[in-house]
């Protein structure tokens, strides 16, 4: 098998902040052999109905290791969005070949994701040498994406400029024009022909979007951005991973107003304004309006929104099992608290589901981040209808998303596995009619629903 | 000009709707010898003179801001010395009503009383002259089939008649769209009721009135609902007397038998739910019970439309007096005694905070149930005006305020206290603790001094804009 490496310098030098055509072309050649088309399947799940659907999508894979390390675009897993079943298509040579490919955990700090090409052959594969160059504001930058099926995912070459450098909370850089949908991961090269970032998008809030929050501008993702991540690729992702570790406070930024407010010092901090219960928070004996300046021997700063979710990651690495000391302020006094981690529950998500086809529904454990969402207090418990079957008979007794399962006949169900039980039963004796007790906001009722039984 | 065209194509439809009414009672008078026009000639002269249009101009709170709307709807007087029905949706929180007698005279009324739960108010006009009165008839006895006429004022069309036919007597509406209708059920019609036509009657052939139109099923032809006179007739009866009506409560939501069974010799009333910290749940009744006896007198209620009945009997318990209960619970039964309390009203009291630029009333338990607030502590934001202090301090609508300043906020009264000290002091920052959901917050509100400093500019504008106006 032909191995070839991208070079990283193209030994090109701009006087005028332009590339010729002949630049363009030389690009486009050593470039594209790292460019591939990625193809996989998907589950999105709609967050309103819940109903999931299976679609097929394409994305830009960028080659970054002789091995197979595939760089694709961040949309390709979302909050709702499961994808599988990844080929990575090369041309190598003018030869189509495809590759299978597993995807690996995406960073939780970049909207990017890394594929893992299934290289049992050991084949060196042409790959993209990026190099920690800077850019500068109104510097012209070429890029090489994939255009779309109607012409055969031809591999395209365009230049942009710098048109703004946004220095904060990182430091990233604007494109000054939209690009097309193939070019988000896209190379970009800049002047001196070297590769100096992908073309990325941010993820809004509403995508799940933590850290950075600059959604809908193209955006260059400095090669320092991901270096680490080149050179320690992430772990496989495998179904049910353990969340890391939970201390079950919801926070708000010390802020220089509130600091001012509460005659504290204006160096940050976070202040603990909910209070899981039970959670490691509620057994260490931290309160509300606790301010906590120190988390494990680092230092907590937070003056803005963006700084919680680093606190949220800081908690998340501190070990489950782990003892760890919380430095407090309460009523200007410094204290200290230790508290017990605990695993994450699990989130919304990945919360356990379970369909009973005889009745037509399908139910979810009600996790910490729902309770949350929909308003339901600690002190309810059961099971969340999350789909109704049309003309089930759930339906028909006028059962609807968003009810709480309470109890079946009298046997009270307080959690997911408790409904599997009761369940279990009820399939045994198969009775002509069976009574939930649900509850729909602060509202309950019985009733009575007539299950189909399988023959 | 624009609401002149539409009036006039309103007008224009409903003289169709009108002639075509009457081509079909030339049909009938064939057959009846003219004995059903008749009757439907003297039933509308005898309710006719006692017909009002009314214009109230009623408060109402909207995205933080209290404001005044004019408001068109229909009452008719129930007695020589002036007392006026209508509908609570109509007058709202309105003081004075203007109406338009039948002689289309103008004259202010006053609101006696209203009341939320059955939608019905009174007004009083001034005593100066006897007026002319409908005669109330007795709703129990309607029928389904029996032919009524509507009067009101559709759209705004003063002293309209149309007529139709009781479509169903027991119609059960509990929560239809947010509006709540526990204590009565509602008779359907398909005489044309529109817009405008709330707090006019409903009439049978014998110039009786047995309704109150108070509802129309938005999108469907002819699908209109009146509250049973018997109901109003309680109801306004109380509101004469003491300015409103008092209910008991008990904290128990009931459901009908068929809920649990379709077995119809199983009697009682279901308790699906029990308020927390309510006298029934104090004396340990829970959901699931059955609900049997009141004070040894069987209850029993096998489908929804018998639960408003039911509901009436436990709400005319008197206040304070122990009550005694038969529950069925599994197999056994119980006598459980029980002290009956105030039942909540339905909204709580609600205030503008022009300062901060929203709007908050108190939480009563009927609003716990509606709009699911977890429990009755504090005030609830029922509206935050866009670019006010309030907003940018990130106050939201649908936020619970339980403290400020550090200090529990029992009820609206309390946080007004507070509030004034603050805005009088000029306080530049205030502390709220809010309730989100499930979530609490901190809130630190940059009081007024700061932000009017900061836009002087756009307020003298405002100002110069609104004379010029005038």
């Amino acid at each position: 098998m032909n191995s070839f490496i991208i070079i990283s310098t193209l030994l090109i030098q701009n006087i005028w902040g332009t590339f010729s055509s002949a630049q363009l072309e030389t690009i486009y050649n050593q470039i594209t052999p790292s460019i591939a088309l990625v193809q996989y399947s998907s589950e999105v799940t709609n967050q309103v109905t819940g109903e999931v659907t299976r679609r097929d999508g394409n994305a830009l894979g960028l080659i970054v290791s002789a091995d197979g390390l595939v760089m694709v675009p961040g949309f390709v897993e979302l909050e709702n969005i499961s994808s599988f079943n990844f080929r990575v298509r090369l041309n190598i040579k003018g030869e189509e070949k495809e590759f299978p490919a597993l995807k690996l955990r995406k960073p939780d700090d970049l909207n990017v994701m890394f594929l893992k090409i299934d290289n049992e052959e050991n084949i060196k594969f042409p790959y993209a040498q990026f190099t920690e160059d800077s850019l500068k504001i109104g510097s012209t930058v070429t890029m090489v994406g994939i255009l779309g099926e109607t012409v055969d995912y031809a591999r395209c070459i365009t230049t942009a400029h710098i048109g703004a450098i946004l220095e904060k909370p990182r430091l990233t850089y604007c494109l000054d024009e939209n690009v097309r949908l193939g070019f988000v991961g896209a190379p970009v090269i800049n002047e001196q022909g070297n590769i100096v970032g992908v073309v990325g998008f941010d993820l809004s809030k509403a995508e799940g979007g933590e850290v950075y929050t600059r959604s809908g501008h193209p955006l260059i993702y400095q090669y320092s951005l991901f270096k680490k991540y080149i050179q320690n690729p992430p772990a496989v992702q495998y179904q049910d991973e353990e969340q890391g570790a939970w201390l079950g406070v919801i926070t708000q930024p010390l802020t220089d107003d509130f600091a001012e407010y509460w005659d504290l010092p204006k160096e940050g901090g976070l202040i603990v304004a909910t209070i899981v219960n039970p959670s490691p928070a509620s057994e260490c004996g931290l309160k509300i309006g606790d301010i906590i300046t120190n988390f494990n021997g680092t230092p907590i700063k937070a003056k803005y929104e963006t700084d919680v979710t680093s606190f949220t990651k800081l908690v998340r690495e501190a070990g489950v099992g782990n003892r760890v000391k919380i430095e407090i302020l309460r009523d200007k006094k410094p204290m200290t608290l230790t508290a017990l981690l605990q695993t994450r529950p699990r989130k919304s998500s990945e919360a356990e589901e379970f369909e009973w086809e005889s009745v037509g529904i399908t139910v979810r454990e009600i996790t910490p981040d729902m309770r949350i969402a929909l308003s339901i207090d600690e002190t309810v418990q059961g099971v969340l209808v999350y789909r109704v079957k049309s003309g089930s008979p759930a339906q028909i007794s006028r059962i609807s998303r968003g009810f709480i399962i309470q109890a079946i006949g009298d046997i009270p169900v307080r959690s997911i596995d408790e409904f599997k039980n009761v369940v279990t039963i009820i399939q045994e004796k198969k009775p002509k009619e069976i009574t939930f007790f649900a509850k729909m906001g602060n509202i309950s009722g019985f009733f009575r629903i007539q299950p189909r039984w399988a023959e | 000009m624009k609401n002149i065209k539409v009036s006039l194509k309103l007008f224009i439809s409903l003289f169709a709707i009108l002639s075509s009414l009457t081509l079909l009672m030339g049909c009938s008078t064939l057959s009846n010898g003219g004995v059903l026009q008749s009757q439907v000639l003297k039933a509308k002269s005898k309710v006719v003179p006692a017909l009002v249009h009314l214009n109230p101009i009623k408060p109402v709170y909207t995205l933080g801001k209290k404001e005044e709307v004019i408001v068109i709807g229909s009452g008719f007087i129930i007695s020589a010395d002036g007392y006026i029905v209508t509908n609570e949706h109509v007058v709202g929180e309105s003081k004075k009503v203007k109406c338009i007698l039948s002689d289309k005279r103008e004259i202010d009324a006053e609101v006696v009383g209203t009341d939320p739960f059955t939608d019905i108010a009174v007004l009083k006009l001034p005593s100066q002259e006897k007026y002319p009165f409908v005669i109330m008839g007795n709703s129990d006895n309607v029928q389904t089939g029996e032919m009524v006429i509507a009067m009101g004022s559709p759209h705004g069309l003063a002293r309209s008649v149309s007529m139709g036919i009781i479509s169903m007597t027991d119609r059960y509406l509990e929560d239809q769209r947010g509006v709540i209708s526990v204590f009565n059920n509602f008779i359907q019609t398909d005489a044309a009721i529109n817009q405008g036509n709330s707090g006019g009657p409903l009439v049978n052939l014998k110039g009786e009135v047995i309704g109150i139109n108070s509802r129309m099923l938005v999108g469907a032809e002819n699908v209109g609902f009146a509250i049973p006179i018997n109901t109003a007739k309680e109801v306004v009866e109380n509101i004469i007397k003491n300015g409103k009506i008092n209910r008991s409560w008990l904290g128990l939501n009931l459901q009908e038998m068929k809920a649990i069974t379709e077995d119809p010799n199983r009697q009682g009333v279901v308790i699906a739910d029990v308020e927390m910290d309510s006298p029934a749940y104090k004396v340990g009744i829970r959901s699931g019970d059955i609900l049997k006896q009141v004070n040894e007198e069987p209850v029993h209620a096998r489908f929804q439309e018998d639960l408003p009945v039911i509901r009436r009997r436990l709400a005319h318990l008197e206040i304070g007096k122990e009550v005694e209960l038969t529950i069925q619970r599994g197999d056994k039964e119980e006598k459980i005694k029980v002290i009956p309390d105030v039942y909540s009203p339905y909204k709580g009291q609600e205030v503008e905070f022009s300062e901060w630029g929203f709007t908050a009333s108190d939480i009563t338990n009927e609003m716990m149930r509606r709009l699911r607030i977890p429990s009755r502590n504090g005030i609830y934001i029922s509206g935050v005006q866009d670019g006010s202090i309030a907003k940018i301090s990130g106050l939201l609508a649908g936020d619970v305020i339980l403290e400020i300043e550090s200090q529990q906020v029992k009820n609206l009264e309390e946080f007004m206290k507070i509030y004034r000290q603050a805005i009088d002091k000029k306080q530049p920052r205030i502390l709220l603790f809010v309730q989100r959901g499930v979530v609490t917050r901190y809130v630190l509100i940059k009081n007024i001094k700061d932000i009017k400093d900061e836009q002087p500019a756009s307020k003298i504008v405002n100002e110069e804009r609104s004379t010029t106006h005038e």
